[in-house]
């Protein structure tokens, strides 16, 4: 995906100057390529597998067993991807940083923390549900923790929000060593196993909750996001603007945080997503959320879906976490937003 | 009197920690065009916040057109106010057609805006003379175009009370010339209340048909400019020493500092009588003062803007009844001042019948052995019948009188050869 580098003043649109009514949904063309490759790069993504590229013999048994597995990775992936996407989008936004994202923020080192916790210490309480509500709970308290700490008084600055955030995930990340170190070698084995990130599906039950968790969230932020558009002018303007700037405020963070959450307990701890779609996106759609929602829900899938293809096959028969596949995309894009800002997607 | 569009009934607001409007009480009916001043932290942004429904006073209420801001909802809030804030921040990469269709956002739906939106956008973006920027990203432009795209966005929500928080004092003054500009046309043409909270009074007495001065979160002066814009209450609030004369050509009081007495040098034991009228005199004073001199004036006309100048600067003066000519008490005084003065200053005055005695007073003076300096080019200025005032000058000059041309040159010559001793001598 190549973003736009020229530095003229309008948004390049293809047709150069839009005539008034100005129309502010996206450009054809590229709402067009969009809608056109996701598929397509999806469909490539259930050819790929260690077992080898090509659609697996579905004549035999084998082949079936090695087809379904692929699927329910693709779910996986897709939930995953649409969740912390989305909630990168929404915490820019809100934020107003471009460098927002769950990961960065330290709210899925929160949500890791309470994954462990409810995996080695809960096992198994309230059934499929305990999982994601334990992650939630400390993602929560984490958002507020890395938030105070940033906050002098107004609103904090793009780095004081990143460095508190680094911070208080390090700090989680210590807790979660901890509790691996003294925990049995099986539960170890599933903690760092599921904290490298991977997109093991797990049982139905908890694929379901996930999946209405996930959706419902996913479908409040989008009837929100006038309000989000609203939001990005600063809390006053978007009171001024008759958006009820603390409700509207707080239930998106919430949101956000929930499907951190609960994409941190699906597939542990996979970095950046929430990064690069959202700034990819904006780049392709401009920052309308009313477009930018539903762009990064499905753009995150299908970006996390080919990471993880691309996890499986390129070292047959090693599977490499997906969590490395998208920190090594999105380490160096971190690093160039970090410097560039953006051009086309935040100016200062 | 329209009816009331902003009304504060003993208001006190403020944070947490911090009370900062105290039993605030005031009206402004619809269409008025009104000014809030103070000093920083007197509580105008305050105050603006409060009206707006951002904080909740603590004590008394706030009604907009005759209803309690906070009962009314926030759409319907953003309906009635607009509001223009210090600066508009966009990060994320916003057109200007994008921001001003922001401001439609309280009457559309969530699936986004129908032809009247449009209409009402683009009537706001030519009203505010940023229709040729819609496309433009808002990040890029200058800081007087960004703000005249937020007032098209705040316009944009057609309200019925524009605020505008400092939105202006810190543009150009050709962008905030345009910006003025265009509210005092949204204010007449379309009727829209407007309430500008600003530091720059004179900005403020410029444009605005009433003034409300805060003062540590009190309301002290509330009226036209004429009556608010007062020298010894303006001086206390602000706590400095300010000035406060009529612009000549407007009639707006204008508030200046009074620096002059800090730039003043140490005086030179010497006084010095200044001849001008019809303004030639303002500058010569203020420059005389600030070389140390002792000054003293007339004959002037009373309401010339030399005496006025004079009183400003506490300058003694001989006036004579408004376009009279120089009578004989007047002309005695003026004798004896120059009498007592080391050397006499001709400015560059115009001369007629009426105050062609006071060029024979400085032939006086030169006769008396003190130094006369007088304005080059005094033909030109010369309405007299009979061409008197020039033939006086040339006599002035062959007996001894200097000339000069331009203030800077007066002054080098006055001051550091201690000229009077060197003529004298």
């Amino acid at each position: 995906m190549s973003l736009p580098s020229d530095s003229k003043a309008t948004r390049p649109d293809g047709d150069g100057c839009r005539p008034f009514p100005v129309k502010v949904s996206p450009n054809r063309n590229r709402a067009l390529l969009f809608v056109v490759s996701v598929p397509l790069l999806l469909c490539v993504s259930l050819l790929l597998g260690p077992s080898g590229i090509g659609l697996p013999d579905m004549a035999t048994s084998s082949g079936q067993a090695i087809f379904s597995l692929r699927l329910g990775r693709f779910f996986m992936g897709m939930m995953v991807g649409a969740a912390l996407s989305t909630s990168g989008t929404v915490f820019q936004a809100i934020l107003r940083n471009p460098l927002a994202e769950p990961y960065v923020l330290g709210v899925s080192g929160g949500a890791g923390l309470g994954a462990a916790l409810s995996i080695l210490v809960g096992g198994g309480l309230l059934g499929a549900v305990g999982l994601p509500l334990t992650a939630f709970f400390f993602a929560v308290l984490t958002l507020m923790a890395v938030y105070g700490i940033a906050n002098q008084g107004g609103i904090p600055s793009v780095y004081s929000l990143i460095l508190s955030g680094v911070i208080v995930s390090a700090i989680c990340s210590s807790v979660i060593m901890f509790l691996v170190s003294t925990a049995d070698i099986e539960g170890m084995h599933t903690v760092v196993w599921w904290m490298l990130g991977n997109l093991q599906p797990g049982s139905w039950a908890e694929q379901f909750v996930s999946l209405v968790i996930i959706t419902s969230a996913i479908v409040a932020l989008w009837v929100l996001a006038p309000a989000l558009n609203l939001l990005t002018l600063g809390r006053e303007m978007a009171h001024y603007q008759g958006v009820n700037a603390g409700f509207v405020t707080m239930s998106s963070l919430l949101l956000a945080t929930l499907l951190a959450a609960t994409a941190v307990s699906m597939g542990g701890m996979i970095g950046f997503v929430g990064l690069i779609v959202p700034h990819v996106m904006r780049a392709l759609f401009g920052p309308d959320h009313r477009w930018l929602v539903p762009a990064s829900a499905i753009g995150g899938g299908t970006f996390l879906v080919l990471c993880d293809s691309l996890a499986r096959s390129v070292m047959p028969p090693i599977e490499i976490p997906v969590g490395v596949v998208t920190a090594l995309a999105g380490g160096p894009f971190f690093l160039i937003v970090l410097r560039r800002k953006m051009k086309y997607a935040w100016t200062d | 009197m329209n009816r009331p569009a902003l009304v504060f009934r003993g208001v006190s607001a403020g944070y947490k920690a911090r009370p900062v409007l105290q039993g605030v009480d005031f009206s402004i009916a619809e269409g008025e065009f009104v000014s809030v001043i103070g000093p920083n932290g007197s509580g105008k942004s305050t105050m603006l916040k409060t009206a707006t429904g951002l904080i909740r006073p603590s004590k008394g209420s706030v009604e907009l057109f005759g209803r309690d801001v906070f009962s009314l909802k926030p759409r319907e809030r953003a309906s009635l106010i607009g509001v223009v804030p210090q600066k508009l921040e966009s990060p994320m990469a916003f057109t200007v057609a994008e921001i001003v269709m922001i401001g439609r956002s309280s009457r559309g739906g969530w699936g986004g805006p129908d032809s009247s939106d449009y209409d009402s956008a683009e009537r706001a973006m030519i009203y505010t003379n940023v229709f040729d920027l819609k496309d433009r990203l808002f990040n890029e432009l200058s800081a007087g175009e960004q703000q005249r795209a937020a007032l098209a966005m705040a316009l944009a929500q057609e309200p019925r009370i524009i605020m505008l928080d400092e939105s202006i004092a810190h543009l150009d003054i050709n962008h905030s010339q345009e910006v003025l500009r265009i509210l005092m046309n949204i204010n007449r043409e379309q009727k829209i209340t407007v309430l500008l909270v600003s530091h720059d009074l004179n900005l403020a007495a410029q444009i605005a048909d009433r003034l409300m001065l805060m003062e540590r979160g009190r309301l002290v002066s509330n009226g036209s400019p004429g009556e608010v814009m007062r020298e010894e209450l303006l001086s206390r609030v602000y706590d400095c020493e300010l000035r406060v004369r009529k612009d000549p050509y407007s009639g707006n009081p204008v508030v200046t500092g009074a620096l002059d007495m800090a730039l003043r040098r140490s005086p030179v034991q010497k006084r010095l009588h200044v001849i001008s009228g019809g303004g030639s005199g303002i500058e010569l004073f203020r420059r005389l003062l600030i070389e140390g001199f002792d000054v003293t004036a007339g004959v002037l006309n009373r309401l010339d803007s030399d005496a006025e100048a004079a009183r400003a600067l506490d300058i003694p003066c001989v006036l004579e009844q408004p376009f009279s000519p120089v009578g004989p008490e007047a002309v005695e005084e003026a004798r004896r001042m120059v009498g007592e003065a080391d050397g006499v200053i001709v400015g560059v005055v115009p001369f007629g019948s009426g105050n062609l005695v006071n060029l024979e007073l400085a032939a006086e003076a030169l006769k008396a052995g003190k130094p006369v300096w007088i304005a080059a080019g005094i033909d030109a200025r010369d309405y007299t019948v009979d061409r008197a005032a020039a033939a006086t000058a040339l006599r002035l000059r062959t007996a001894g009188a200097h000339e000069w041309s331009g203030i800077h040159e007066l002054m080098a010559r006055l001051k550091p050869e201690a000229p009077m001793q060197q003529d004298k001598a």
